[in-house]
């Protein structure tokens, strides 16, 4: 008799609960637009933005989470790179409310540090946006941002630098002559 | 003097031919394009999965067992879908936990997730159409050599899931994990 006790103790010892939810399952249903966003031919050291929209189709109000996520490369688009660094994409919000039934917008901003090794490139990333929900199966809406960066800093530093090697010779040349000149003149 | 004169005018009209490239290069617009103007949207039926007390080692299904969530695709666009799951944390104190298995097997406080969608047959490790869920984000629809595309506005794919317990944890306490299924423009 102790011994069945025992055994059902041990049983019961091992048994859990596991439940995934704790609350009646509410279905999160929402959209995202714009899906896809090129932004072409961007500057270096400049930023450049835009807006998502979050909708919310359901009758209760939700928060939504924003962030970025690099695609292996089988997912990305033909020819497009992993985006270098997470922290030149900054939103608004990171964490937004939207009401029952109505829509928000998110403005994204895209910031290429000015540096020649980041020029002419072409990368993708997406921006993943998920509701917080404590239920077991989620849902999260992917953006894909395409970025191909602007290779004006290389021409323009080049020929800036040149520019002024030939403004340099000619103006000092021209001092040269002339103070020469006026020196044979003197004497 | 003339010719003092002369050599400054040259240097500018140098300096003025280098420069305007460069000018020129600077007005260049910036172009952004939005695709999918309108939204990417899909809906789960099903997200909620109640088991009650679980014991050790064993496996389990949800009721029905491969049609029990259907994936619904709402946006106007088409979509690829993903999968990504995540340790089991004790509610009381998320410092316990399961660990989601990479290969969806079990062992000491080491769980398995599997997903099978309706249809398929023979996808996935052990050839019947359970495919395990991990901590990487990974295809659910299409996926690589499958004869399938893209799934379009109003397409829908029905699934179900199978966990698999661990064969040693602690008892007596709720455990709590999340699936994400993700879409993004195909």
């Amino acid at each position: 008799m102790v011994g069945r006790i025992k055994l059902a103790g041990l049983i019961a010892a091992l048994l859990v609960i596991f439940l995934p939810s704790f609350t009646l399952a509410q279905d999160v249903n929402f959209s995202v637009s714009p899906a896809e966003v090129h932004i072409d031919n961007l500057p270096l050291g400049e930023a450049e933005e835009f807006e998502l929209t979050i909708h919310n189709k359901n009758e209760i109000a939700h928060n939504f989470t924003i962030a970025t996520f690099r695609p292996p490369e089988e997912e990305r688009r033909k020819g497009r790179a992993e985006f270098p660094d997470d922290s030149w994409i900054s939103f608004s919000f990171q964490e937004i409310e939207v009401a029952a039934k109505s829509e928000a917008s998110v403005t994204v901003a895209v910031a290429i540090p000015r540096e020649q090794k980041w020029a002419g490139a072409d990368w993708e990333i997406w921006l993943g946006v998920a509701a917080e929900s404590s239920d077991l199966l989620a849902v999260r809406l992917y953006v894909r941002l395409l970025v191909s960066t602007s290779a004006a800093i290389a021409a323009r530093s080049n020929a800036g630098l040149v520019a002024g090697i030939v403004v340099g010779i000619v103006l000092l040349g021209c001092g040269g002559y002339y103070y020469f000149r006026r020196k044979a003149r003197t004497e | 003097m003339k010719a003092v004169i002369s050599s400054i005018v040259v240097a500018i009209i140098l300096a003025l031919i280098f420069s305007l490239p460069v000018l020129a290069q600077e007005s260049g617009t910036i172009t952004i394009t939005m695709r999918g103007a309108n939204d990417i949207s899909i809906s789960l039926d099903e997200t909620a999965w109640p088991l009650g007390n679980v014991t050790l080692n064993t496996d389990y299904y949800t009721s029905p067992a491969i049609e029990w969530c259907t994936l619904a695709v709402e946006g106007n666009c088409n979509v690829d879908t993903f999968i990504v799951g995540e340790d089991a944390e004790w509610i009381d104190n998320s410092s316990y936990k399961w660990t989601l298995s990479n290969s969806g097997g079990n062992g000491e406080h080491i769980y398995g997730l599997w997903f099978r969608i309706s249809g398929d047959t023979t996808r996935g490790p052990l050839g019947d159409g359970y495919v395990p869920i991990t901590k990487t984000q990974s295809e659910f629809w299409p996926y690589p050599n499958c004869s399938g595309s893209s799934l379009a506005p109003e397409d829908y794919k029905q699934f179900g899931l199978k966990l698999l317990t661990p064969t040693y944890f602690w008892g007596g306490r709720q455990m709590q994990t999340h699936i994400t299924i993700s879409a993004v423009m195909a």
